[in-house]
């Protein structure tokens, strides 16, 4: 079942994109634009995460939290201001991560997973056509049956599954695989990929992007 | 040391060694005066005694007999003796060869008198002596009977004079206590109450200085450390003005600041966020479309609000040339230029100017105009007129942009010029707005000396009214 999200955030384009970014990885969202909506959108509707803009009109992020707080939903807070006592006033009210825009969608991403994660919403098993990967037990099958796959390979299948439909460069994957203190060649993401086509037939599904690396399409 | 336990100390000490040396000069004096009382009275009666013996040496003469002189002599003195007695009076009568004729003393005579001699006839010699615990006059002269002289030494025993000055003394001590102490006491409270006041300053500036800018000193006298305390809040309200001043000044800053990130890092967040989604995803049509709209509309959105910022750099900088010109003239020149802005909105403009020759920056008052225009038209609706009427009113000159649009309500009337505040955010997002229009034609009007006013009803519309202040107030013209 997909998770849902909801975007608070006055900017209807920053809303938009954040609301693109999030459908292309199977979240489901509901935008508002304001604080009293959104104070509604909660009691309406139960959301596992949701995206606050501390500077929305009419009732503002930091006192949104307070009526979120009961609810037990994690918030990332989404700003503009970068300064120290905004990040610790919203991290003291009970925001679980924060965002300075402008931000990058694939980190937006990332830190969302990492909150859902810590609330144990997680999708444990992930699921591409045919392809399953459960993460409990760091395991691959292709229609039920399982693929052998090197550690790194398992990882750079997650990465794929997690930030599917959107492309990353190569040095991204570096990144998300081999840690950011890992000073190899770039070639050594071609051949991973190479080797995870082949053995899970995803030669259509994982394609190259000119100029920019790879991406798993459906 | 403390001021007030200076004036205390200070005070009791020069009080204390005025009061002693007052009061002993005055027990001396009075010893003194008594003492020469005494001497007179003894001189006196030595020359009364010497009188009543002169009075008889005639007789004395007569017998010529030394045992007669000295029975008589002996006699007179007896006979002064007991006239005097009770008095502490003593008589000593000696011949020549200094044996004693009369002596009637109940003290041992001493023995060197050194007063006898240099003693002439018809001389009084006189001399304190102490003998034991008294003092004794002793009074002297000389004699002539039958060609030998006799010494009279007439003494009076002063002892009293002297006891009353130990007594004076005594009684001084006593007294001299009690006022000191009375005077400590006194002091004390003035010392204090004296300083209270300063004390109260000292408190006053403590709390100040730490931080406490509305304290103020509360004295009501008018000395001259009620003065001071005066001086001193005034200097207080002073430095609190000043800090507020500071402190809103700083707070304006913060809020500019603050406020210029938001509205730089919005479109900055879209502009990004559809690049890299468009990078990233599959290419679909209409997403993309999208995508290149919002990017495009977001870019134009922080082009115009870096000219807008440019404007308000610059006219911080306040370094305008300004040339007499007729502002009606300005109006019709940039009368196209509204009128194709007025028209995608289907908005008519109205221009009604009297001449008015002003010292002014052109270019600055197309800014002003373009902007106040730009509000008026934005808050129009379709059909509606922008009217811009110049005219003057007594000395001023008055331009006014009315428009019959939206309004603006009251809460926000006061806030509208400050930089980036904007009434209704979506509507000003999307007209490209930052909400820096009007605090550059503050800018601009206060450059020019003019005031900006604002007559604002909801859904009536809203006037703007620039007032351009009398030339001879601004020193323009000059005699």
């Amino acid at each position: 079942m997909s998770k849902k999200i909801l975007i608070v955030e006055d900017d209807i384009h920053i809303s938009k994109i954040i609301k693109m970014n999030l459908n292309l990885v199977n979240y489901e969202t509901t935008e508002v634009y304001d604080g009293l909506s959104a104070l509604a959108a909660i009691k309406q509707e139960r959301f596992d995460l949701i995206l606050l803009d501390v500077m929305v009109p009419q009732v503002d992020g930091f006192a949104l939290m307070e009526n979120i707080r009961p609810h037990g939903i994690p918030v990332i807070f989404l700003t503009a201001k970068n300064s120290v006592y905004d990040k610790v006033n919203g991290l003291k009210l009970g925001a679980d991560d924060y965002m300075v825009k402008p931000f990058e969608a694939i980190e937006l991403l990332a830190r969302i997973e990492t909150v859902l994660r810590r609330y144990g919403k997680e999708e444990r098993v992930m699921a591409f056509q045919s392809i399953q990967v459960d993460l409990d037990k760091r395991e691959a099958t292709k229609h039920g049956s399982p693929v052998e796959l090197t550690p790194k390979e398992y990882e750079l299948l997650v990465v794929l599954l997690k930030n599917k439909n959107i492309a990353l460069s190569r040095e991204q994957f570096l990144d998300k695989v081999w840690g950011s203190d890992y000073y190899g060649e770039t070639r050594t993401v071609d051949m991973h990929i190479k080797s995870l086509r082949k053995k899970l037939e995803l030669q259509e599904h994982i394609k190259t992007i000119y100029k920019m690396g790879y991406r798993l399409e459906d | 040391m403390k001021f007030w336990q200076k004036i205390y100390v200070f005070s009791i000490l020069v009080f204390v060694i005025i009061f002693i040396a007052a009061s002993v000069m005055v027990i001396e004096r009075s010893h003194n005066n008594m003492l020469r009382q005494e001497i007179n009275s003894a001189l006196s009666q030595n020359m009364s005694i010497h009188a009543s013996v002169d009075a008889i040496v005639p007789i004395l003469r007569i017998f010529d007999s030394i045992d007669y002189e000295k029975s008589v002599l002996t006699r007179i003195a007896n006979e002064f003796v007991d006239k005097n007695s009770g008095q502490l009076t003593y008589l000593d009568i000696r011949d020549e060869t200094g044996r004693v004729v009369f002596n009637n003393v109940d003290f041992q005579m001493p023995g060197g008198r050194g007063e006898l001699d240099k003693l002439n006839a018809s001389e009084i010699h006189w001399v304190l002596r102490d003998i034991g615990e008294r003092t004794i006059l002793f009074t002297s002269n000389l004699t002539d009977i039958n060609q030998k002289s006799y010494v009279f030494t007439y003494m009076t025993d002063v002892t009293p004079v002297y006891q009353d000055r130990v007594e004076q003394y005594q009684f001084f001590i006593k007294v001299a206590l009690a006022a000191c102490f009375l005077y400590m006491l006194i002091m004390f409270f003035v010392s204090r109450g004296l300083t209270r006041s300063i004390d109260r300053l000292n408190r006053t500036a403590q709390v100040i200085a730490q931080g406490g800018f509305s304290e103020r000193v509360r004295l009501k006298s008018k000395d001259e450390i009620g003065v001071l305390a005066n001086n001193f809040n005034v200097m207080a309200a002073v430095v609190e003005d000043k800090i507020t001043d500071l402190e809103r000044n700083n707070e304006q800053k913060q809020r500019f600041i603050n406020n210029f990130t938001h509205e730089l890092k919005t479109p900055l967040t879209s502009i990004i966020g559809y690049a890299n989604f468009l990078r990233t995803t599959k290419y679909n049509e209409e997403l993309f479309l999208d995508g290149v709209n919002v990017i495009y509309s977001e870019g134009k959105r922080l082009e115009s609000l870096s000219l807008k910022l440019m404007d308000l750099i610059m006219l911080q900088e306040e370094h305008s040339q300004k040339e007499m010109l007729d502002l009606g003239a300005v109006v019709a020149e940039i009368k196209p230029a509204l009128e194709i802005m007025a028209k995608e909105k289907g908005v008519a403009i109205e221009t009604d100017c009297e001449a008015g020759k002003l010292p002014m920056d052109p270019d600055l008052i197309k800014v002003l105009l373009f902007n106040l225009a730009d509000n008026a038209i934005k808050a129009s609706a379709e059909e509606q007129t922008v009217t811009i009427r110049a005219y003057w009113r007594e000395e001023h000159y008055i331009l006014q942009v009315i428009d019959e649009g939206i309004g603006i309500a009251k809460e926000h009337q006061d806030k509208i010029f400050e930089p980036f505040y904007m009434a209704d955010k979506a509507r000003t997002r999307n007209s490209n707005g930052a909400g820096l229009g009007l605090s550059i034609c503050q800018s601009v009007a206060s450059i020019h000396g003019a005031a900006i006013r604002i007559t604002s009803n909801e859904d009536q519309g809203t006037t703007v009214e620039v007032d351009f202040a009398p030339l001879h107030s601004k020193g323009e013209i000059t005699t």
